[in-house]
């Protein structure tokens, strides 16, 4: 089966904002876009083919699975959780984003202290 | 990914549009239906809950899916299917797909060139100029040499000396290819192309992508013999006699009526449901199933650039490398087998890698 090595290339919006929306706990479909947009502060907000793309690929590099099936208005609901693996990689990849902002916050400053705002 | 404001109305999580029951039940038909550009696993898998939460995101009252919605999810569908390939074509019934690949179609490249030689006898002498261009018909002698060489790719492939055959088979490719790339120089240059003509030159047209799917299959799969083993003689002659009749079948009705109007949009449709048809004659019980149709069948796509002509019955001229090129039925045809013929590569070599690498994380 088709393996997605993520740790070689930075990761999308998409994948980072699904990932998140999992990391407090299972969340199905619809949960992770409601969430995923609440996340972003409103920017962002995943398309139903977007999300089941990106969670067919997550699942095949073993980064979320499957949780449980509940139905709901007699509509099938599919939770899904985060792995450890996948667990991993968001702490990876969030500590890469915040030594970003980090250097970033601190250019500002340079910026500002150098009077050339 | 969509980034788009919050305004469009959403209902609460699995909040439906139940103001408008029979709105909700055509909008689910039409989301059922986007949902089959999605490869059947994914669907099967997906598919309930999917339309769980396109129904929980629709607007009240909505009764399409909107147009930025079916782009998102035909885009999704198709790459999903897109990236299956290379996994796909890898499995161990990839592989024996490819097998059978490397098994029939070199003999169908072979009964496609004598057929298409005996063709162009036929026709040369009942009608058309064409054949009296410059690099056409090749030589006695020319044809003599392809044929032989094709020969010798089906028999070493029988005799298990695979790799000398994808040897063989690769430079038969490079001479069709220049054959194809004369063809593009003189369509440059040319104010009307023939009727007919790709589909009845032999060392063009159907036998470039038949060919490089030969000479690819033999590079990067177990082999003919392995092809042999998976579907056995009966079943292998009955492929390459359905084959040959689906991809020779202007020429067959060429050899008996010379005068036959291979030109006719009807004409052509009637060929491409023969290869259709033909194509389906590949299926085998079993893991590799619909496989070895699936890749046959992009020996069909170039046929089907056909269809965008439907109801085009002039000529039209558009400019192109700053110079006219004759956008005729077979001006796109010639266009989707370049594309074919050179797409049928890297696909190939992209599921040998991941099947490379697959094993020796095994290990």
């Amino acid at each position: 089966m088709y393996v997605y090595d993520m740790k070689k290339r930075s990761m999308q919006e998409p994948t980072f904002l699904i990932l998140t929306a999992l990391a407090a706990g299972p969340q199905h479909g619809y949960g992770i876009i409601t969430d995923a947009e609440r996340i972003s502060g409103g920017v962002t907000r995943l398309q139903t083919g977007t999300l089941y793309m990106a969670l067919d690929r997550l699942r095949s590099a073993r980064l979320v699975e499957p949780d449980r099936e509940e139905v709901a208005d007699g509509r099938l609901r599919r939770y899904y959780r985060l792995t450890d693996q996948g667990a991993t990689l968001l702490a990876a990849e969030t500590d890469r984003r915040r030594a970003s902002a980090a250097v970033a916050a601190q250019r500002l400053r340079t910026r500002l202290a150098g009077g050339t705002a | 990914v969509s980034a788009a404001g919050t305004g469009q109305a959403t209902g609460q999580a699995g909040d439906m549009p139940a103001r408008d029951p029979a709105g909700a039940a055509v909008l689910e038909r039409r989301y059922r239906r986007l949902l089959r550009c999605y490869p059947p696993s994914h669907r099967e898998f997906h598919r309930e809950e999917m339309l769980g939460v396109l129904l929980a995101a629709a607007r009240p009252g909505q009764r399409t899916p909107g147009l930025r919605e079916t782009v998102n999810l035909a885009a999704c569908g198709l790459a999903i299917r897109v990236r299956r390939i290379p996994g796909w074509l890898a499995a161990d019934a990839g592989q024996d797909a490819l097998a059978v690949v490397s098994l029939i179609t070199p003999a169908v490249v072979l009964i496609l060139l004598a057929l298409g030689r005996e063709a162009m006898d036929a026709t040369a002498a009942a009608r058309d100029p064409f054949w009296g261009w410059p690099p056409f018909p090749p030589s006695a002698g020319h044809f003599v040499v392809v044929m032989t060489a094709w020969l010798a790719v089906v028999l070493l492939g029988l005799a298990g000396a695979r790799r000398t055959a994808a040897a063989i088979a690769s430079i038969s490719l490079t001479i069709a290819w220049l054959a194809v790339l004369t063809v593009i120089s003189l369509l440059l240059g040319q104010s009307a192309f023939p009727p007919g003509g790709l589909i009845q030159f032999p060392a063009a047209g159907f036998n470039v992508v038949l060919a490089s799917l030969a000479a690819c299959s033999l590079a990067l799969s177990p082999g003919p013999r392995r092809g042999l083993a998976v579907v056995g003689w009966r079943r292998a002659c009955l492929m390459i006699a359905g084959l040959s009749a689906g991809f020779g079948f202007p020429a067959i009705v060429q050899l008996v009526h010379p005068a036959a109007p291979v030109g006719d949009l009807a004409f052509r449709l009637l060929g491409v449901l023969a290869i259709a048809l033909a194509v389906a004659v590949t299926r085998v019980r079993g893991p590799v199933g619909w496989r070895v149709a699936g890749l046959v069948a992009a020996g069909l796509l170039p046929s089907l650039a056909v269809l965008q002509g439907v109801g085009r019955a002039a000529l039209q001229r558009s400019n192109f490398l700053g110079t006219y090129f004759v956008w005729t039925f077979s001006g796109w045809t010639l266009l989707v087998i370049l594309l074919v013929a050179v797409l049928v590569w890297p696909v190939a070599i992209v599921s040998r890698l991941g099947r490379v690498s697959r094993a020796s994380r095994a290990r």
